[in-house]
């Protein structure tokens, strides 16, 4: 029905399984997407958020997809900066999963503001002191690099890539991306360190602050690290899941275990950076302020050692190590542990970074607040993952995402559609 | 430089903990000042608008030692570290929809410019910033006591003390009609203070020795040397400020005489009041 | 043109590159967001000339100065009035939020008359009418004492109007609600003599030693009281504070003394005997006391000892010696009496234990101490006309000594008792203990006519309903009581016109002389409240008028004062809580929530502390040993022989184990969803207790359990 889109040379499922499936997903976005225009026209008492609560749900998704879509621009930079040529093999497929992200990030801070329709005052009034106008520039600015290093890939559609001009575009934009490749990786090496820098700044916030470099607080560098670190983490898992979802191996594994190392190796140097500020925020920061490490950890119904213990080690230190050593690293099993405990850790870090630092209270006759979101906040946070998952399936249907697809399908030829 | 200083008000508050009865006054006094709408159910504190807010304290102890204070919270005015005018909430609104004052020392904030994002809700320590989750209400009529010197606000925006800005312009306009150059101590004001009925607020410039916030707090002009970020310490020993050693810099200040109040403004570590306690600015350490 | 697909393509982008670069996008976007800041939804208020008018607040006795602001015609800000000679400057949340009241939209807007179990909106001719029939019909029956009346205090000229009426009615039977005030003449009147009533030199004492009073909870005058209680810190004066929990009063005092709830007379008493046995009274004060200290002396020594009184009170037997003793040697000492609120249910034999403390240590009509003086006497109304009917009905007995022995005999009787009832600026059915039986009783009784700004839980009884102004609204004298050192009348001004179609109680009382006609009607010939005010207080209407307040009387009073404590010495039973639980459940009277029948305005009940209130919860506080299996914040079953109410419970350390304390003023339930249908009212958990001999109502808490939810 669809075949004269499909690329030449793959096989793809039935379109009626396909509609299935999307309608499926389909209802999910929509579902979102009721919540959305409720959050939007009555307001945001439709979640549980508070003035305890001014962030909460959403702005941990923002930061973890954000987080999670740094495999983008860390795969870009290694392939067209320093010309780690095996990843063009996958570099596709981060640049959709980055478009997905930072699309999705972009939708929930429109949700998330208490006036979407005056959200671009963030660029009219910017404050250059704040944080969060450095992390609406970069962004944003990310995001258009984001489109433009995804378009080539759509022009690649075969029917598009029939016009002459975008067939030459298409091989032009290819021809100049490694300018954009490296605009992208300095933007987003930007907007992830200011995005911890939103919460390293809080100095009335001892749980938060951090001291730091210049003007940035070490949470400036440590996300960034971490973004890079375990942002190839999630490319590979969505590439594992794609593979397992169509039946086909889809990437090759000298790429799969590149990026593995790679990743194994930066985690690890994160995770060390990581405790050494944990240690000197426990040891010379929050004393300096007055307050013990237990303080952060104690007299409240959820927030124990236990959340420190199982960022750092469980699903920092582990997952580091098991992908630096070759053995796990190429054991299928063990890599894939060891790349779902390496995302769960980054949305760990996200998550302590941006609700715990609401609960723990400050004054000292304040209590702990704790949360729980709303509905609304629940389904406009699976809302980009439904929206992730059809334009994932789209694009896998359409564009040539994996090179390496046919090579490793024992394909028939294509039948001519037309 | 130093005329340009001395020109500069730094306006701030003194509240008496230990006159303090807990009343309620200031808070209304605040809300029908400024326009601050109420709902259906305000039981639950956390989505409250209560510009001023009256928190009460114990002591920790059983029967019959209890004890408990009052202790009213406005906009604390910080003058961020160094008081350098980064209060924690103006240095992170991306939009400069929240300022600071440097001829005042007032922490502003500009409804209609604000886009909600809350971020300056995070940073404040203090719990001083208000959302407006909901659209603002009045029942059909009532927003005939609404004074047009405050804007009501609109839905999804941040609001805060204001240190009822309104009054101070109006005092400065009728000076400036009398061709005055400046305002007497008692024509600005804020709601609160007049309204409370112990006498427990005391407001003035702290910068000009002759107003009493000035005379109560005898702020230290050095930076405390144990910590450089914190100005303007109180030399009075019973004065202190809330979360200080943050250096934030509120220009709220309060008075107690009760040793275990004071130690509540702020957290120390185990044995640490004690060291702390006795030190009240630079000047007591010379 | 063929439009083929790639020039199809190349308009689209053409198109959309197009807009985007045309400032089309751009307006918009601006458009948009200057939308937002002009929502029409969110209210814009008009301005105006500001102006500021002077006038009294008189939704409490505290009768404080206010000076309200308005923008042309509008009020827009109630504040406290600086130079006021009661309150200078200061005002409490209630004032305040005054306006609150005035717009409310739940206000009664037009008379109402009762219609099956509706009201009706009628005019205010059509109601005048029907009252007056009504009224005519039990003239002619011969029984105007039928006619029965409660207003909230018997102070001012509209009290003293609706007096005027029942008296040339013919009916003694109008009331008033136990206030601060009545209870102080109450006190007065047994120690001292009639006609009199007691005020506290709470500015000048340096030992205030309450029993309970809530100095700063509202008690007495309260700004008045906030003032004289911050003074103490310059003054180095002491505030001792004698109740079962750790009140804002007893946290603010210099010394907390937890006491048994109900035993405060039993500790006053104690304190006497120590006073009398050390011998640390003031000999000339006793000397002149009638018939002697002997007999109460051996009373005391006898059966209130310290040590007996200890395991009674929970008081040390040596703290009541040290305090009684730091009493009596203080310069200028004064013991207040009047629990909480000081105008609920009070214990005449408390009250006049506690002031015997002043008599014995000489402070009355002392710098500091205790003023006894003759009650405030402005008014001078010109002479009743009286028909027979009306001499003859004022020769009946009453229906009883107080309100509530009305509606009890009211709810036992199977013959109407009453025809008729008035109710002004009064809601018994809330306010009274028992709320439930005198509701019951308005229901038998066949004409009920309520004055009020408020569909009130009374006024909601009522056949008709007159509706009144606001004190924004309305002109009327405002004399300060309730144990105000210093006597002086404000004068509320209209400083708002009627925002809805009510009149000033005075007109309204007025109208209905006239409608009757006869020797009522030549009564009441003044051409409105207005003229009649003016006429009747030919002393201090100039004052008035002019300056807004007029003084009576300041300073200390001169003059000897009789003193005579037989009252005690026949040793009156101490009043014990209803039923057998082991719990006993008092009352908290919280300065955010007014006790009185109005609700507190929503800008209070905003203020209200979730450990008060949460959502549509009390919350009782209770200390955590007797809290046993209860959790804090939990949900708990109160239970006293009176009804049972769904709480939640706050585990606090400031109440005496084996108390359960629930605050007043809140389970309104009236047609207005900010203030009412808010937690459990507290007069429908406590029945009355009365008091032998003296008749009041003496209930200070009921016994009662609790348990988990
Ligand atoms: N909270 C709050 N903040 C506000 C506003 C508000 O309504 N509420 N309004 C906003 C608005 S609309 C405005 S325009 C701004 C105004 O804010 P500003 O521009 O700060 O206004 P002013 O303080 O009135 O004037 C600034 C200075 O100019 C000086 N000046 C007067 N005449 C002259 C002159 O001839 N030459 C020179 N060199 N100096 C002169 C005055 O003495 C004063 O020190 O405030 C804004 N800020
Ligand atoms: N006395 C005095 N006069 C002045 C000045 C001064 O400082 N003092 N400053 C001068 C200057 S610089 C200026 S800019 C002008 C400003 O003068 P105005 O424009 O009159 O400014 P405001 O009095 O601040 O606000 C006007 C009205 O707008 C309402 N309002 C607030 N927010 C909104 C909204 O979102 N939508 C709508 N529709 N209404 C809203 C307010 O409640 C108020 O009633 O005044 C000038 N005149
Ligand atoms: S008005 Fe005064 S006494 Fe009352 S709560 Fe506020 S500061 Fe305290
Ligand atoms: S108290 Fe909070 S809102 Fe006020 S200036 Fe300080 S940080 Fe800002
Ligand atoms: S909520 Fe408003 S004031 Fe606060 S940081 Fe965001 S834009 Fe600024
Ligand atoms: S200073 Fe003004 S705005 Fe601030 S709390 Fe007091 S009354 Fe409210
Ligand atoms: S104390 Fe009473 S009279 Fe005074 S302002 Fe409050 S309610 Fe009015």
């Amino acid at each position: 029905m669809d075949s004269a889109l499909i690329p030449e040379g793959a096989k793809r499922c039935s379109f009626p399984k396909f509609a299935i499936g999307i309608a499926i997903v389909g209802a999910v976005l929509l579902w979102g997407v009721y919540a959305m225009f409720l959050c939007w026209f009555k307001g945001l008492n439709q979640t549980n958020m508070n003035d305890y609560y001014g962030f909460a749900l959403w702005i941990w998704a923002d930061l973890a997809v954000i987080a999670v879509g740094g495999g983008a621009f860390f795969t870009g930079l290694l392939k067209y900066i320093f010309k780690v040529d095996e990843l063009k093999n996958i570099i596709n497929f981060a640049v959709i999963i980055g478009f997905i992200c930072y699309s999705s990030a972009l939708l929930i801070l429109a949700i998330d503001i208490g006036q979407p329709l005056r959200g671009w005052f963030i660029f009219w009034h910017a404050n250059v002191h704040s944080m969060l106008t450095e992390v609406a520039f970069c962004l944003s600015c990310y995001f258009a690099v984001l489109t433009i290093e995804f378009i080539p890939n759509i022009l690649e559609n075969r029917q598009v890539n029939r016009v002459p001009f975008f067939h030459h575009l298409a091989h032009n934009m290819h021809g100049v991306m490694a300018i954009f490749a490296a605009t992208g990786a300095f933007l987003s090496f930007f907007h992830q360190g200011s995005l911890g820098g939103v919460a390293g700044v809080m100095f009335g916030r001892p749980f938060a602050v951090r001291e730091g470099l210049l003007i940035w607080p070490w949470t400036f560098f440590l996300f960034t690290w971490s973004a890079a670190a375990f942002g190839p983490c999630f490319t590979l898992l969505v590439a594992k899941i794609t593979e397992t979802i169509t039946g086909k191996k889809l990437v090759k594994d000298n790429v799969v275990h590149l990026l593995a190392k790679i990743s194994g190796w930066m985690i690890t140097t994160y995770i060390i950076a990581k405790i050494i500020d944990t240690i000197y925020w426990a040891t010379v920061t929050i004393p300096s302020l007055g307050f013990k490490l237990s303080h952060f950890y104690t007299n409240n119904s959820f927030y124990g050692y236990w959340i420190l213990i199982t960022e750092v080690v469980l699903c920092g230190v582990v997952p580091g190590a098991l992908l630096i050593i070759k053995s796990t690293r190429e054991n299928p099993t063990l890599r894939l542990i060891a790349i779902v405990l390496g995302v769960i850790g980054v949305c760990l870090n996200r998550w302590v970074m941006v609700l715990q630092i609401m609960a723990v209270p400050v004054m000292s006759f304040d209590t702990w607040a704790l949360y729980i979101p709303s509905w609304q906040e629940i389904a406009t946070t699976i809302l980009p993952v439904a929206y992730g998952i059809i334009l994932i399936a789209i694009t896998y249907r359409y564009l040539p995402v994996f090179p390496q697809e046919q090579e490793l399908n024992s394909i028939e030829p294509a039948t001519e559609a037309e | 430089m130093k005329q340009e200083n001395n020109k500069a008000h730094k306006f701030g508050m003194v509240i008496d903990l230990d006159k303090c009865t807990g009343c309620g006054s200031c808070m209304v006094s605040c809300m029908s000042e400024n326009n601050v709408p109420f709902k259906e159910d305000e039981s639950n504190k956390k989505d409250s608008i209560t510009w001023m807010r009256v928190y009460k304290i114990t002591n920790g102890k059983s029967f019959p030692d209890t004890e408990i204070v009052y202790l009213p919270r406005p906009c604390q005015h910080c003058g961020g570290k160094g008081d350098h005018g980064h209060s924690p909430c103006v240095s992170v609104c991306p939009a400069t929809a929240t300022d600071y004052g440097y001829d005042t020392g007032i922490v502003s904030q500009i409804y209609t410019r604000c886009f909600g994002c809350r971020y300056c809700m995070g940073a404040c320590p203090y719990h001083a910033r208000y959302f407006n989750w909901w659209d603002p209400k009045w029942p059909e009529g009532m927003e005939n006591y609404l004074s047009p010197n405050v804007s009501p606000r609109m839905r999804g925006v941040v609001e805060k003390c204001s240190f009822c800005y309104h009054r101070y312009q109006a005092a400065r306009d009728k000076a400036y009609v009398d061709g005055r150059d400046d305002i007497e101590e008692q024509e600005y004001q804020t709601a609160c203070t007049t309204a409370c009925p112990a006498g427990a607020i005391v407001f003035g410039d702290l910068n000009n020795p002759a107003h009493a916030v000035h005379q109560i707090v005898k702020p230290d002009p050095h930076p405390d040397p144990r910590n450089k970020h914190i100005v303007g310490k109180s030399r009075n020993p019973n004065v202190f400020r809330l979360l200080e050693r943050l250096g934030t810099n509120p220009k709220v200040y309060y008075l107690s005489e009760r040793e275990w109040v004071r130690k509540a403004g702020d957290n120390y570590l185990e044995g640490e009041w004690d060291e702390i306690k006795n030190h009240h600015g630079s000047s007591s350490h010379d | 043109m063929k439009v083929d697909r790639r020039s199809f393509l190349g308009l689209g982008l053409g198109a959309v590159a197009g807009i985007a670069v045309s400032p089309v996008g751009i307006k918009l976007t601006d458009d948009s967001s200057i939308w937002t800041q002009n929502w029409p939804w969110t209210p814009v208020p008009v301005d105006g000339e500001v102006s500021y008018e002077s006038s009294v607040c008189s939704l409490c006795p505290g009768s404080c100065g206010i000076s309200v602001r308005k923008i042309g015609d509008r009020p827009v800000k109630i504040e406290g009035l600086a130079g006021h000679p009661i309150n200078d400057g200061g005002a409490c949340l209630h004032g305040i939020a005054g306006l609150q009241y005035l717009y409310d939209p739940s206000r009664v807007k037009t008379p109402l008359k009762k219609n099956g179990n509706t009201f009706e909106a009628i005019s205010w001719e059509d109601a005048i009418s029907l009252v007056a029939a009504k009224l005519a019909d039990i003239r002619n029956s011969n029984a105007p004492e039928r006619l029965a009346g409660i207003m909230d205090k018997d102070l001012g000229s509209v009290s003293a109007l609706f007096k005027r009426f029942f008296n040339t009615f013919g009916s003694p039977n109008i009331y008033t609600l136990p206030t601060l005030e009545s209870n102080l003449q109450a006190t007065a009147a047994t120690v001292h003599g009639k006609g009199q009533t007691i005020a506290f030199d709470l500015e000048n004492a340096d030992f205030v030693l309450s029993f309970g009073a809530g100095l700063i909870e509202g008690w007495g005058s309260p700004v008045n009281g906030f003032k004289a209680n911050a003074s103490r810190k310059e003054r180095h004066a002491k505030l001792y504070q004698i109740e079962p929990r750790l009140s804002n009063t007893a946290a603010n005092a210099d010394k907390w003394i937890p006491v048994k709830p109900g035993t405060e007379a039993d500790l006053a008493l104690a304190m006497c005997a120590v006073i009398l046995k050390k011998k640390l009274f003031d000999s000339k004060a006793v000397a002149n006391f009638k018939g002697g200290v002997n007999k109460l002396n051996a009373l005391l020594q006898k059966t209130y000892a310290p040590s007996k009184m200890a395991e009674t009170t929970g008081v040390k037997s040596s703290d009541i010696d040290t305090i009684a003793t730091l009493f009596a040697k203080a310069k200028m000492p004064v013991a207040v009496f009047g629990k909480g609120r000081g105008d609920g249910a009070q214990s005449l034999k408390e009250l006049v234990a506690v002031h015997t403390l002043n008599c014995l240590v000489g402070n009355i009509n002392k710098k500091g101490g205790a003023f006894v003086q003759p009650e405030t006497a402005y008014l001078e109304f010109p002479a009743e006309s009286m028909d027979s009917i009306a001499t003859d009905g004022l020769t009946k007995a009453k229906a009883g000594r107080y309100a509530h022995q009305v509606f009890e005999k009211i709810n036992a009787a199977s013959q109407p008792v009453v025809e008729a009832l008035f109710v002004y600026n009064a809601n018994p059915c809330y306010t009274l203990h028992g709320a439930d039986n005198i509701k019951k009783a308005l229901g038998k009784i066949p004409f009920v006519v309520s004055f009020s700004s408020f569909l009130d839980e009374t006024a909601k009884q009522a056949d008709i309903i007159l509706p009144i102004h606001t004190f924004v609204e309305r002109l009327e004298d405002v004399p300060s009581c309730a144990g105000l050192a210093k006597s002086v009348v404000g004068l509320t001004k209209p400083v708002s016109p009627p925002i809805f179609d009510t009149k000033n109680p005075g007109d309204a009382i007025i109208l209905i002389a006239k409608a009757l006609e006869g020797d009522i009607a030549q009564s009441f010939e003044w051409d409105s409240y207005d003229d009649c005010l003016e006429s009747v207080t030919p002393g201090i209407w100039d004052d008035l008028s002019e300056e807004g307040v007029a003084v009576i009387s300041e300073g200390i009073p001169t003059g000897s004062v009789a003193v005579n404590v037989s009252f005690l010495a026949d040793n009156p039973a101490t009043v014990q809580a209803q039923g057998d639980d082991s719990l006993t459940l008092i009352p908290i009277d919280n300065m955010r929530l007014p006790s009185a029948g109005t609700a507190a305005s929503p800008f209070a009940v905003k203020t209200v502390s979730d450990t008060i209130l949460k959502g549509t919860d009390s919350v009782v506080e209770i200390n955590p040993l007797t809290a046993r299996g209860l959790e804090d914040r939990g949900y708990a079953t109160l239970t006293t022989p009176m009804g049972t109410a769904r709480v939640r419970v706050n585990l606090n350390e400031g109440m005496m184990p084996g108390v359960i304390g629930m605050v007043e003023g809140l389970g309104h339930d009236f047609d207005n969803k900010y203030v009412s249908n808010k937690g459990t009212n507290i007069n429908d958990l406590i029945g009355p207790v009365i008091e032998s001999g003296s008749g009041l109502d003496a209930a200070f808490g009921i016994k009662a359990k609790i348990s988990k939810a």
